[in-house]
């Protein structure tokens, strides 16, 4: 039957060309990658939102519970920052990370200190310093042996169900842009439009792949790694609630799925992604470094060195043969500054 | 006498014709890239120029400290900003400007580190165990564990022990902004209008001296601004007759095409519009301003955006008021698509225009901390106006690199400008 039906669409379709191909390459991204991961965290936040209304206190199990799903929900999705994603601030309020100056932790113990009443309003929140907005925030309010005990105790839970209500109304926004709009202009490309051709649309999925890749590599593995004389694990990406490890799992996971979808063209390319991606999670699990606090061990340390430059293999092969595949380049990126 | 001159002449002629026909023709790849470098020395050498302006100025104070020559040396630090910024789009295609540009404009850094700072300040960080060093202070430093001789402050100290000592960026011991510091002080004045307000007495001697050591504070300040200069003449040097930027670029015309549009993409869209104006809007934080002692960012980020700007269309302006301008980028995009040079011309200007807006607005007393304050609408529409401009050129700068054929050059990362033939390799 499957064949059958194979050869009826061909026989539709004698000279489906490349403009086809990059069609079904975008619909099938699109559908079975980007949608999903958005309804996924929309659903995971408010569940977020209802734990922290139901119960404040840092240490509950099922507030913690709730914010590590949607916390995960997040990092499978934040490799996708185009569109709505980067509307009015949205992904910076749902995740500033790096914070090399510490302005989280300043942010939240200013707002604890002079009981600033906007802690206590879901509606205006978005206002305040992405430093003190997102998971990231929330992970100090929770888990930080400081901030989660600081200031007066109605104050500090209005505060996590602020953020938590603030986390779920944004990540509602992203979901109901992509549903309502921004789907369609990613199928609605020409002259005067955002995406004047598939092209630009391909180069914007190649675009999270390769950005994605350079960011797990540089800040979620740089950042802690530092030099050899000098490591850093308190650089670490959300050591305290210990999701360091875990959030590199699962980017990988989301990359590997973007870099099938768009290597599917070329099944030699699409089978070698796949397995230099699963070698890199086996990596990963084998090292079972939960905050990769092994940076400061030489032997450990080789091992994440490792994984770091297998990851940076990777990037590069697929800027050097997936790219000219699809005939675009990894363009700039917020990571270009210094 | 005679003969000779109608010979230079008809030489001359010649020349002048052989040059009319080239540009009938369009710009060659090749006079493109060397109006580039011709643009690059020339801002090198003004920057130069202004620094040493900047030193005199100095020392000028440092010799007679008194509130007139404080104020002569914070306008001649002004001045060497305007061609300096304009610098900054040779950074991220150039290897041999960036790695050395971290030597002359690091930013943002922890103040502590070279003089006395407000209480509200806080001390040594998570991040950076030095933030409240001190080295104007204390003669006898402590870092890492290595005891360092900092009785005689010599730009070789600053350079050396002192510049992202302990591996962190944020102890930014040389450059404009440690001078901008030593000239200004700490603007205190969080979103609240006004500038750092240091005292001429923190340079007098003898018992006008205020916050003490003012003649380790001169001695810093001497030595910071000698490094200066010393780092400005070897940049200028590279972009000279044959000098190994000019070289580098030179090597292979494509890779220097690139180069230059890597530039212009990198400042534009992750260093300008990210880093330097999103980032500090987002977090309303006054301290994220990129010239905060000052309150000069305004100008900062326009003449980055009008480095950007000028590359494009290869022509500059130079501090004495000439026109260093030739064959551009724009000629050569213009001969294969002349809808993407209108396109890109046109989001150049509209970011002009934009950062305009800002500059305009601060220097008729609206500063830019001021815009960065939660809640403050039109600071923020103001910054956004410059942001998204930024964002938006970076898009068509993307497709002028696909028009020229260079998407496979560009974006390889730096090192491989470094060495071009690695690109085929």
């Amino acid at each position: 039957m499957r064949r059958i039906t194979l050869a009826f669409v061909l026989f539709l379709f004698p000279v489906a060309g490349l403009a086809n191909d990059a069609n079904l390459v975008i619909d099938n991204i699109l559908r079975g990658h980007i949608l999903p991961r958005f309804d996924a965290l929309a659903v995971e936040t408010q569940g977020l939102d209802d734990a922290a209304a139901r119960d404040c206190a840092p240490t509950s199990p099922e507030l913690r519970a709730a914010y590590g799903k949607a916390f995960d929900a997040w990092i499978s999705a934040s490799h996708l920052r185009f569109g709505p994603t980067e509307l009015e601030d949205r992904a910076f309020g749902l995740a500033f990370w790096p914070d090399s100056r510490g302005a989280t932790p300043r942010a939240l113990a200013a707002l604890i200190a002079n009981e600033d009443l906007i802690g206590r309003s879901p509606n205006h929140y978005h206002e305040v310093s992405i430093a003190a907005r997102g998971f990231y925030a929330l992970e100090f309010l929770l888990y930080d042996k400081v901030l989660m005990t600081a200031g007066d105790a109605s104050y500090h839970c209005a505060l996590v169900q602020t953020i938590a209500a603030d986390i779920a109304s944004t990540s509602q926004a992203i979901w109901d842009d992509w549903r309502m709009d921004y789907a369609v202009t990613l199928k609605k490309t020409g002259p005067g439009e955002i995406y004047r051709s598939d092209t630009e649309v391909l180069q914007q999925m190649f675009k999270t792949l390769t950005t994605g890749l350079q960011f797990t590599s540089e800040a979620r593995l740089g950042r802690p790694l530092g030099t050899f004389d000098r490591p850093r694990p308190n650089r670490s990406e959300a050591r305290r609630s210990e999701r360091s490890s875990r959030h590199v799992a699962l980017n990988l996971m989301s990359l590997k799925d973007m870099a099938a979808r768009l290597s599917s063209n070329d099944p030699d390319l699409k089978k070698e992604l796949n397995m230099r991606f699963a070698a890199e999670q086996d990596k990963l699990e084998i090292l079972n470094d939960p905050t990769f606090a092994g940076v400061a061990n030489p032997q450990s340390r080789l091992k994440i060195e490792v994984l770091q430059q297998s990851i940076e293999a990777i990037r590069k092969t697929v800027r050097e043969r997936l790219g000219p595949k699809l005939g675009v380049a990894a363009g700039f990126n917020a990571l270009d500054g210094d | 006498m005679k003969p000779y001159t109608v010979t230079t002449s008809i030489v001359a002629l010649s020349f002048s014709l052989g040059t009319a026909a080239m540009a009938d023709e369009g710009a060659t790849k090749a006079a493109v890239l060397d109006n580039y470098a011709n643009i690059a020395a020339a801002k090198y050498s003004d920057s130069l120029i202004t620094a040493k302006r900047l030193q005199e100025r100095v020392n000028a104070l440092i010799a007679d400290p008194s509130a007139e020559n404080l104020n002569s040396a914070k306008s001649a630090w002004l001045a060497a900003r305007v061609p300096y910024q304009q610098t900054e789009v040779y950074r991220f295609g150039n290897a041999i400007v960036d790695d050395w540009e971290g030597k002359v404009n690091a930013w943002p850094l922890d103040e502590g580190l070279i003089d006395y700072v407000d209480p509200s300040y806080g001390g040594p960080s998570d991040e950076n165990e030095l933030a409240a060093l001190n080295v104007v202070a204390n003669p006898a430093l402590s870092l890492s564990g290595n005891e360092i001789d900092a009785s005689v402050i010599t730009p070789a100290l600053l350079e050396g022990a002192l510049h992202e000592a302990d591996g962190v960026e944020a102890n930014v011991a040389t450059g404009y902004h440690a001078i901008e510091f030593l000239l200004w002080g700490q603007d205190l004045n969080g979103h609240g209008p006004g500038a750092g307000n240091r005292s001429w007495t923190d340079y007098a001697t003898g018992d006008t001296c205020t916050n003490g050591n003012c003649d380790r504070r001169g001695a810093y300040l001497a030595a910071a601004v000698d490094l200066l200069v010393s780092d400005l003449e070897w940049m200028s040097s590279q972009w000279a007759g044959t000098g190994p930027a000019r070289a580098n670029l030179m090597s292979n015309e494509d890779a220097g095409l690139a180069a230059i549009l890597t530039g212009m993409g990198s400042l534009s869209y992750g260093e300008q519009a990210g880093e330097r104006m999103r980032l500090g809007l987002m977090l309303n934080d006054p301290e994220e301003e990129h010239d905060c002692f000052s309150d000069n960012t305004h100008n900062s980020h326009y003449y980055d955006g009008l480095g950007v700007q000028n590359v494009y269309h290869g022509e500059y302006v130079r501090v004495d008021g000439t026109l260093v301008s030739g064959p551009s980028l724009s000629d050569l995009v213009a001969a294969s698509d002349a809808s993407l040079d209108a396109e890109m011309t046109a989001k150049l200007n509209k970011t002009m225009r934009a950062l305009g807006r800002i500059k305009t607005a601060a220097e008729a007393g609206f500063a830019y901390d001021q815009m960065l304050e939660r809640g403050n609408a039109a600071g923020e529409a103001l910054i956004m106006g410059g942001v998204n401009g930024l964002i938006d050129q970076t898009q068509s700068i993307e497709r002028v690199v696909a028009a020229l054929g260079l998407n496979q050059i560009a974006f390889e990362g730096s090192d491989s400008l470094d060495d071009p033939e690695a690109v085929f390799q």
